[in-house]
């Protein structure tokens, strides 16, 4: 098989196409999953579209519409065969093509998440290496201490904590609403700065606790010693050596938030009024409407699965040994106390 | 059990394992201990501090707080155990399985683990409640199924270090059956590691029920939850703090508690018992390490 590709395809990195493969094999489960939760539906949607008055015929020639009458296997296919091609079928209720639906929303999301994220980095960044540096100290318990505390609030108290004190008290920022970046990205980073920085805390919470582990444990490899008795000052040690060997779990960490950022923050969605992926399919939830919920959950699936591509390829950048097929000391050494993400429930 | 023994010396553990006694306590027996019904509306009695007659006051329909916080846990306690209940099994039983069954069934297993982890916990269980209907059920059960990959990591891994130790090899040179190695040399050591897992699949599976309460999913409004009585009672939090409040604490104060006991439990053993062979560490073994790590 190899030997019929062109030399250049076939000496192609290894792990790069191992990582797509799985990648488009993981889309493809995930895919079955989300149809077969819509197939599970006992809904009707011919009767409850046409209400109490339609004779079962009409109902019949409804859901013949909608292309429900078919085997199951074949609805599948040709969903997933549209949905490659960006079509993800309509709303039951309203006709609206469920892609421009979430082709609004979608914007919301990853712009918000997008801010979240390097807000997430920037403050547990600081707080791991404070954390690190201080080993034992007062900063450390702090910051410990803090983590804790984080991880165990729920998103909604996090998020009308900010509104209580942000938008009410200060009157700083607005307590609700969207306006997009293209728009106005004044008015934009006003409406989003709240949101994001709620969502941001739990993965901040995660990334700070992960780097101090690992920033720790690398502090006190024999090449710090080296690199300090060579005379590299201890920033240079620090952001040139150390961070770059300790950064990987806390990538890892930041990848596994993405879930929660892009979707899984309905309560920060709703509660801020984003008109954002996850209110779309919460109202789609509350009205059974099938082809919307499958639409919004395929395409927050995929977008978390670009962005995992996109770890993955960041902690090889980063680790040369990752590169090579074997982990480096930063990511297999000691085992390292990653714990359950716990913003999840965001 | 030599890890609990060691958790138990804790102070903070024991604390811990207090509160959730308490909590417990509250969910099984908080319905007959509400002193008035959480549904009963006074409404000449509205937004009222605490009293003689209303303990903690009541909400904005003159509903008595306390009673509706006692009857409010079982729901949301149980929606919790339900939802990590179902991952245990969904997740140990093919963990297991997927180091005895063949490279097929690991192969699939694993990329099945993968596509579960993809999907975002909240947004699927609103899918599920918005496809199979409105029920605390469906909504946990989905929630069990997006918590059992990590049952399923951590339980792989402490298997698989556990495999390549000589006794475990010597056990079935010697021709012991596969149950028996199972049930003798490998659940007691898994066993610590899905502990420490359990608590803090607890802790999120409870987050979860309560953002869904807190959005009307689930449970029909007027049947009080935590979530639920956050949500209704919160433009109320200047007149009447005790109602909004109270719950927001008592979420805390439960999955603080988990967190901390998960803690304990880590450091009371449960890191030690499948940390790899680090000579046993080759190539294939590299994502297991990884799971380790997480399980750790």
């Amino acid at each position: 098989m190899s030997a019929a590709l062109p030399a250049r395809i076939a000496r192609a990195p290894k792990p790069l196409a191992q990582g797509l493969l799985t990648t488009a094999t993981v889309f493809l489960l995930a895919s079955v999953l989300t149809f077969g939760l819509g197939a599970l539906s006992s809904a009707n949607p011919g009767a409850a579209v046409l209400g109490d008055t339609a004779t079962p015929a009409d109902i019949a020639r409804m859901n013949h519409q909608f292309g429900l009458d078919r085997p199951l296997p074949v609805q599948f296919l040709s969903w997933l065969g549209h949905a490659l091609h960006g079509d993800l079928g309509r709303s039951w209720f309203t006709t609206v093509p469920v892609a421009q639906s979430v082709w609004q929303a979608l914007p919301v999301d990853l712009s918000v998440a997008g801010l979240a994220l390097l807000m997430a980095v920037l403050l547990g960044g600081a707080g791991g290496i404070a954390a690190a540096l201080s080993n034992g100290g007062k900063v450390d318990r702090a910051v410990t201490a803090v983590c804790a505390v984080l991880g165990t609030l729920p998103a909604f108290v996090i998020a009308i904590g900010l509104i209580a004190v942000v938008s009410v008290q200060l009157g700083a920022l607005p307590s609700g609403g969207y306006v997009p970046f293209g728009q106005d990205p004044v008015q934009w980073l006003r409406f989003s700065l709240l949101p994001a920085f709620a969502l941001s805390l739990e993965a901040a919470a995660g990334i700070a606790r992960q780097l101090r582990t690992s920033l720790v444990g690398a502090l006190r490899e024999n090449y710090v010693t080296g690199a300090s008795m060579r005379g590299l000052s201890s920033r240079r040690v620090l952001f040139g050596h150390v961070l770059r060997n300790a950064a990987g779990p806390a990538l890892t960490v930041l990848g596994m938030s993405v879930p929660m950022l892009i979707g899984g923050a309905v309560v920060t969605e709703r509660i801020f009024n984003l008109p954002g992926i996850a209110q779309l399919a919460l109202q789609a939830a509350q009205e059974h409407d099938v082809p919307v919920i499958q639409g919004t959950l395929l395409v927050t699936t995929s977008v978390v699965l670009i962005a995992n591509l996109a770890v993955n390829a960041g902690l090889a950048a980063l680790n040369p040994a990752a590169r090579r097929g074997r982990r480096g000391a930063a990511a297999s050494g000691d085992p390292v106390a990653i714990s359950i993400p716990e913003g999840a429930t965001a | 059990m030599r890890t609990l023994r060691n958790t138990l010396r804790v102070p903070v553990a024991r604390g811990a394992l207090a509160v959730l006694l308490l909590v417990a306590l509250l969910a099984v027996f908080g319905g007959q201990l509400a002193p008035q019904d959480p549904l009963a509306q006074d409404t000449a009695h509205v937004l009222q501090g605490p009293s003689g007659a209303h303990l903690l006051g009541t909400d904005y329909l003159g509903r008595d707080v306390l009673s509706r916080l006692l009857s409010g846990t079982g729901l949301s306690v149980a929606g919790a155990l339900e939802a990590v209940g179902a991952a245990l099994v969904l997740g140990i039983v093919p963990g297991l399985a997927s180091l005895w069954l063949g490279r097929v069934f690991e192969w699939t297993a694993l990329r099945a683990v993968d596509a579960l982890m993809a999907l975002p916990f909240t947004l699927f269980a609103i899918a599920a409640v918005g496809v199979l209907g409105n029920g605390l059920h469906q909504a946990m059960l989905a929630l069990g199924v997006l918590l059992a990959p990590l049952f399923f990591r951590v339980t792989r891994a402490a298997a698989l270090g556990l495999r390549q130790v000589p006794y475990v090899e010597a056990a079935e040179l010697m021709g012991a059956s596969r149950s028996w190695v199972l049930r003798r040399h490998i659940w007691s050591k898994v066993l610590p590691t899905v502990a420490v897992t359990t608590a803090q699949a607890l802790a999120t599976s409870l987050l979860t029920v309560t953002s869904l309460t807190f959005l009307g999913l689930g449970v029909q409004p007027p049947a009080p939850t935590w979530g639920g009585m956050l949500a209704s009672d919160l433009g109320f939090l200047a007149q009447q703090p005790w109602a909004p409040v109270l719950p927001g604490v008592l979420i805390m104060l439960t999955v603080g508690a988990l967190h901390l006991l998960a803690d304990a439990l880590r450091d009371g053993g449960a890191a030690d018992a499948v940390r790899p062979v680090r000579a046993a560490a080759t190539a294939p073994v590299r994502e297991e390490k990884a799971d380790a790590a997480v399980a750790a």
